[in-house]
């Protein structure tokens, strides 16, 4: 039985309290906007984020299951955040933002897609976010990064761990410059500075990375929007004619179920779960789901390939000190994109601060050695490891998708399934990558470096916007082609992934759709 | 950094909270033993084959308690777990059947090659178990792929051994927390 908990409609309904809800929130709530976010998973705030990998774990996806299929599984487990904040409470705020030719990899190269939009329509935005919630870097050693303001604070400091991996670069004659990150190499707008001691995957309590729970969602709530938690949203709801969201139900943590109305419906949950909620809200206007009768709605799913390079360096590292993200980045292989038989722009970020334990800690760097040799591996590696990732481009395929499954919920909601395979081009630029990352490493000086396991970082597209209805699911602004008033956000939106890490460019997308419905609605 | 390792050490062994007779109390892993704090889920053949898994893996996995930290977290919500098992594409549901699965096969393992539980066996003859599901093919296997479960046990016993202030300590890496742990787990 459903009971309106909420008669009066509010304003704006924003589904998801992650980068793109809480910014959405911030915007809509300054102009003086009714704002209600409902957040599926529970409450959270920056004393929750304690400092232990294990205790993280609370904070990554813990809700209903994801199935996976492919030869490059998308890895929702460790992609997607749990509870207030979202994935952004747990992100490493590696913040570079998009080339200009991620915007049309079609017409210059004849692969994927072209956005509806080019980089210059977004820079203003990017400037804005960046300046609005601070970033670290040095916008002049990027050699490759294109036009934009200079970042607000200097670079983060660099330490042991990335000055010995950048011998091996330069030996190649190859550039790195700071990474640019949302986190405070010096006190900011009131927030804390860094004091590096790489606990960001586990949530930075001190605020000196600039999560949710310290910048938009928190002025968000600061201007009156309201966060519901433990709300599981099942459905979005829509009227008569079909061509307008109405509201939404949605699940407490009882169990007990309710309905949100607003005038204004965002999707702002994570890639997967926005696709997913618009399949399962079909009716019988959108019987195949709505804003979804060309079926591509889950379609192109993304999901950046990556394989991390280890190595013993002959000097003390000190691999735990630093960023999770990393200290340096290189981005000399972005324009390199088309190279025959390989295909896809890559980046490197260099020297991501390690603990011990952990998916992506010390020991799991080299899971063929235990026993008594254990212990020997964690101390040396300890002292002297250093590792660094590529981040590589993934072709839009339609194949690749996500579905509903035959499997339901515990509020009876089908499962996602996400299928996901890189084809050969995609393959052999991996291979060049980490050929190329063996081979700095060795420039630098290791006698024997080795890789990690190929694994999904990000996961982006499935809900992807477009100009042509018949081939996208949103306008440039997110918003349904099929349904007026219902808008989506966040990195589903993007029609091509480039290499990057994309929450710079979902804070930079949100910002330009809060401010196309603040003018238009 | 030497004198933060040389203070972790002196500072005792992981405590946990347990419920003995209906009052909390703070026990080392080897003292919830000792005082056979009862497990929620593992049986006490799922223990002893876990416990000697786990040691052949991580040595000092026994005593830091793998046993009752995987025990706590099978019997938690799934919200709340804080097993590796997360990342990996298990559902909820699987958890435990995982781990009772995996370990059926471990216990059979031994039976089938020594006759005897992992408790019992010698170092040797559990290293030479070890390597075998390492290798991911021993022979009557019927648990989860046994290479995988080789990665998730030897995960757990890094995350007992080395995942906190002191496993951090006795490889000498400063732990620096913004928010230390209460708990170990």
């Amino acid at each position: 039985m459903t009971q309106a908990s909420s008669t009066d409609p509010y304003d704006l309904l924003i589904v998801g309290s992650g980068a793109a809800g809480g910014l959405m929130a911030a915007k809509a709530a300054a102009a003086g906007k009714r704002v209600l976010i409902l957040e599926a998973g529970p409450v959270a705030e920056t004393h929750h984020l304690v400092s232990s990998q294990k205790w993280a774990r609370r904070h990554k996806w813990s809700g209903a299951a994801v199935e996976e299929e492919g030869n490059l599984k998308i890895g929702h487990g460790f992609n997607a955040g749990w509870g207030t904040g979202g994935s952004a409470k747990h992100h490493y705020a590696v913040w570079p933002r998009l080339h200009e030719d991620d915007f049309k990899t079609k017409s210059l190269y004849n692969q994927g897609l072209d956005w509806p939009l080019e980089y210059r329509d977004l820079q203003p935005f990017y400037d804005t976010v960046q300046e609005e919630v601070g970033m670290s870097g040095d916008a002049a050693a990027e050699v490759w990064r294109p036009p934009g303001a200079s970042y607000p604070m200097p670079p983060v400091a660099v330490f042991a761990q990335g000055k010995a991996i950048q011998k091996g670069f330069e030996a190649l004659d190859m550039n790195v410059a700071p990474i640019p990150v949302a986190v405070n190499s010096r006190p900011y707008k009131g927030r804390m500075a860094c004091i590096y001691d790489g606990w960001c995957d586990a949530g930075c309590p001190i605020g000196a990375l600039a999560n949710p729970l310290v910048t938009y969602l928190s002025w968000a709530r600061e201007d009156g929007a309201e966060l519901r938690n433990d709300a599981a949203v099942t459905r979005v709801l829509h009227d008569s004619s079909g061509r307008k969201a109405t509201g939404v139900v949605y699940r407490d943590a009882k169990g007990e179920e309710h309905t949100a109305h607003g005038d204004i419906v965002v999707l702002a949950a994570f890639t997967v779960q926005n696709a997913r909620l618009l399949l399962a809200s079909a009716t019988d206007k959108h019987p195949n789901g709505l804003s979804n009768s060309n079926d591509h709605v889950g379609r192109y799913v993304m999901t950046h390939p990556s394989n991390s390079v280890y190595g013993l360096f002959p000097e003390e590292t000190m691999p735990y000190m630093g960023l999770t993200g990393g200290q340096l980045i290189c981005h000399d292989r972005y324009k390199e994109r088309d190279k025959g038989d390989a295909y896809g722009a890559y980046q490197w970020l260099i020297a991501n601060a390690l603990k011990p334990n952990d998916l992506l800690g010390i020991a799991n760097t080299r899971p063929d050695i235990y026993g008594p040799a254990l212990e020997t591996f964690m101390r040396d590696a300890g002292a002297r490891m250093g590792n660094m990732v590529f981040v590589g481009e993934d072709i839009p395929l339609a194949e690749n998708r996500i579905v509903l499954s035959r499997n339901r919920d515990q509020n009876g909601v089908p499962l996602p399934k996400a299928i996901h395979n890189i084809t050969a081009p995609t393959e052999a630029m991996c291979n060049n990558a980490v050929a190329e990352g063996l081979a700095i490493f060795e420039a630098a000086g290791v006698e024997a470096p080795w890789q990690g396991p190929r694994f999904g970082m990000h996961i982006l597209g499935g809900t992807i916007m477009g100009d042509d209805p018949e081939t996208s699911v949103t306008d440039a602004y997110g918003r349904c082609h099929e349904l007026d008033n219902l808008y989506v956000t966040g990195c589903g939106l993007f029609p091509t992934s480039g290499a990057v890490n994309p929450t710079f460019t979902i804070n930079a997308l949100t910002l330009r759709t809060a401010e196309h419905i603040l003018h238009s609605h | 950094m030497e004198q933060d390792r040389r203070q972790f050490l002196k500072s005792g062994s992981i405590l946990l909270s347990v419920v003995i007779g209906g009052s909390m109390l703070r026990l080392t892993p080897v003292a919830a033993r000792e005082a056979e704090v009862p497990y929620q889920v593992l049986s006490p053949l799922e223990v002893d084959t876990l416990e000697g898994l786990a040691e052949a893996i991580v040595p000092g996995a026994r005593n830091a308690g793998v046993a009752q930290f995987i025990d706590k977290q099978l019997a938690a919500d799934f919200s709340d777990s804080l097993l590796m098992l997360k990342y990996l594409g298990v559902p909820e549901e699987g958890y435990i059947p995982f781990y009772q699965a995996g370990l059926a096969s471990a216990a059979a393992l031994s039976q089938a090659r020594y006759e005897k539980p992992w408790s019992q066996l010698s170092a040797a003859e559990a290293s030479t178990l070890t390597a075998a599901i390492a290798a991911g093919s021993p022979s009557g296997w019927s648990g989860p792929p046994a290479g995988f479960f080789f990665f998730v046990i030897r995960s757990d016993g890094v995350d007992v051994v080395y995942g906190t202030e002191e496993g951090f300590a006795k490889i000498g890496v400063p732990y620096m927390p913004h928010i230390a742990p209460e708990q170990p787990w």
